[in-house]
């Protein structure tokens, strides 16, 4: 809850008439004004404590975000750990809750995983081939959601987000293609899709409502290519063919944007997937086109750093 | 008293103006927002189409067995190294006006992301069934042949992407010449069997008839170049 998603969805959740009583858990404060939620923060290692706050609270259900990207807030080894311990403790937890009657985990579209013959656009029959870190991450989750909903009997569902842009997302993809001088593939230049932040919310919304029951990928209609991506944001295309690239990560971890395994795979493989079934079973789609939220992503304004002005020699600076 | 704070100049609209001005006269040639959710690159596909007409000048018949704006498996006989697919799924196009992908993308770079920005789609009865349930036009070819007016066997697994799918299968006769520019691409109405089956019977019989049909109306075709041959004015009388 004190990611961006986890406090969009937190407040839209507030507006709902079904929604009683709200309880989130996050290792940072939640970042919108919330005013029925009860908030705790607790570090995701710390599994007592988050079994003692959900087991009181007895949730009918729960909405378990808690996935770190990798090199979005954290490098990979803790963003992975991270992950696993909230998973385990979250989800453990929820097996203890009698109340539960659903829960709806976050995933990602990563899970198809962008190996050699992968379909152009899975939708939600395939397989998942996850060939990414991430991708592993979030089938995990999936797993263990479904093992502890098959014990206890309740309905799982599972949200598999396109890549998540949106204004304060930590996203390094959204980072990247921020930088002056961004990176492409000459020889791919595949298309990938992203998702706004609050159609990914509204969608969490939807499955909390309906009590989900099976995987649904959620991702903003239309397509983009890194070079289109780079063009419309009026950066500087660098066009590479292979083993630069590992020379191009580098500079690009060094400028403040490492550049993952799975974003990676988008330059190079693309990521698109089959968001029809949103409609159909959630009654909602995303509204944002994937060249509209990358359009959104480039007129973020950028950070401007102001330095302490230096006391010249001989003067007094004023307070 | 205030403290005056001058803002430092962002690098980044630096940077946006240098690439406005850099980008501004390739724009028409480098679009930003012209592939679609399957990777097809309507822009690069009509610049290519006066390129394409160089090699196959095709005329189109049947156009209007087509569906307006549901899905359908278009099945293409090929001669070897002929590229139907390619020119059918172009010429159906440009007569049609929507997209027409096409079957036969090898899914390495550059030629299978190539391929793919002119609308081709891996050769995986998964990947078809997609496009067809979004109601995309998908052609899809017979196993090659040497003589370019026998029509090859259709595959029956990706035949059951239609089958699956609930769309129609269509045969589009297709032929062209190595020397010469022209080629033509002949669509059939749609097939239809005289029993209805339920299980996977009806794709291998689907297959089946698409192949007749394509041979029926290679047969009617009567070869690329028609009409009268230079002596054959000696026969009239």
């Amino acid at each position: 809850m004190g990611g961006e998603l986890g406090s969009l969805v937190a407040s839209l959740l507030e507006q709902e008439p079904w929604v009683g009583s709200l309880c989130g858990i996050d290792v940072d404060p939640p970042r919108r004004r919330l005013r029925k939620t009860e908030f705790h923060r607790i570090e995701p290692s710390h599994r007592e404590r988050i079994v003692d706050v959900v087991t009181t609270f007895d949730p009918h259900v729960l909405i378990h975000l808690a996935v770190w990207e990798p090199d979005a807030r954290a490098g990979t080894a803790h963003a992975k750990q991270f992950t696993n311990d909230a998973t385990t403790a979250i989800l453990g937890a929820a097996a203890e809750c009698p109340s539960l009657e659903g829960i709806v985990v976050r995933s990602g579209i990563e899970i198809y995983g962008r190996g050699r013959h992968a379909l152009t656009r899975p939708d939600e029959t395939v397989a998942p081939r996850p060939t990414s870190e991430f991708g592993r991450m979030v089938e995990r989750i999936e797993t263990v959601a479904e093992s502890v909903a098959q014990r206890i009997g309740v309905a799982v569902g599972a949200l598999r987000l396109a890549p998540v842009l949106g204004p304060h997302v930590p996203s390094p993809l959204g980072r990247l293609l921020r930088q002056p001088v961004v990176p492409f593939s000459i020889l791919a230049d595949p298309p990938f899709a992203v998702v706004e932040d609050a159609d990914a919310a509204r969608a969490f919304v939807a499955a909390a409502r309906m009590r989900l029951q099976q995987p649904i990928n959620i991702v903003a209609p239309g397509a983009i290519t890194g070079l289109q991506a780079i063009l419309r944001g009026k950066r500087i295309p660098l066009p590479l063919v292979g083993p630069e690239w590992y020379l191009a990560r580098q500079m690009s971890h060094l400028g403040g944007a490492p550049i993952p395994e799975h974003v990676m795979e988008v330059l190079h493989r693309g990521r698109l997937a089959d968001g029809g079934r949103s409609l159909d079973v959630l009654g909602i789609t995303p509204t944002t086109s994937t060249p509209d939220v990358i359009d959104r992503l480039f007129r973020w304004e950028s950070v401007v750093r102001i330095t302490k002005p230096h006391a010249v020699a001989g003067t007094h600076g004023v307070a | 008293m205030a403290q005056l704070i001058e803002l430092p100049k962002r690098t980044a609209a630096t940077v946006e103006s240098t690439m406005t001005a850099v980008t501004s006269p390739l724009r028409s040639l480098v679009p930003d927002h012209s592939v679609d959710e399957w990777g097809r690159d309507d822009q690069l596909v009509r610049l290519l189409g006066p390129v394409a007409r160089l090699r196959w000048n095709v005329s189109v018949g049947g156009a209007h067995h087509l569906p307006a704006k549901a899905g359908a498996l278009l099945v293409t006989n090929e001669r070897r190294w002929s590229f139907s697919p390619l020119y059918v799924s172009l010429a159906l196009s440009q007569a049609t006006g929507r997209p027409v992908r096409f079957v036969g993308r090898p899914d390495h770079a550059p030629f299978g992301a190539g391929l793919r920005r002119v609308g081709a789609l891996l050769d995986d009865p998964a990947e078809i069934h997609g496009a067809l349930r979004h109601g995309e036009l998908v052609v899809m070819a017979t196993s090659s042949t040497n003589h370019p007016r026998y029509a090859g066997a259709v595959d029956h697994e990706l035949v059951g992407a239609a089958v699956t799918a609930r769309v129609a299968v269509i045969p589009v006769a297709s032929m062209s010449s190595t020397f010469s520019r022209a080629a033509r691409a002949e669509v059939g109405p749609p097939i239809r069997l005289r029993t209805k089956r339920r299980g996977p019977l009806a794709e291998i019989e689907i297959a089946e008839a698409a192949q007749r049909h394509l041979q029926r109306i290679l047969d009617e075709l009567g070869g690329v170049q028609t009409g009268m041959a230079a002596i054959d004015f000696l026969g009239e009388g």
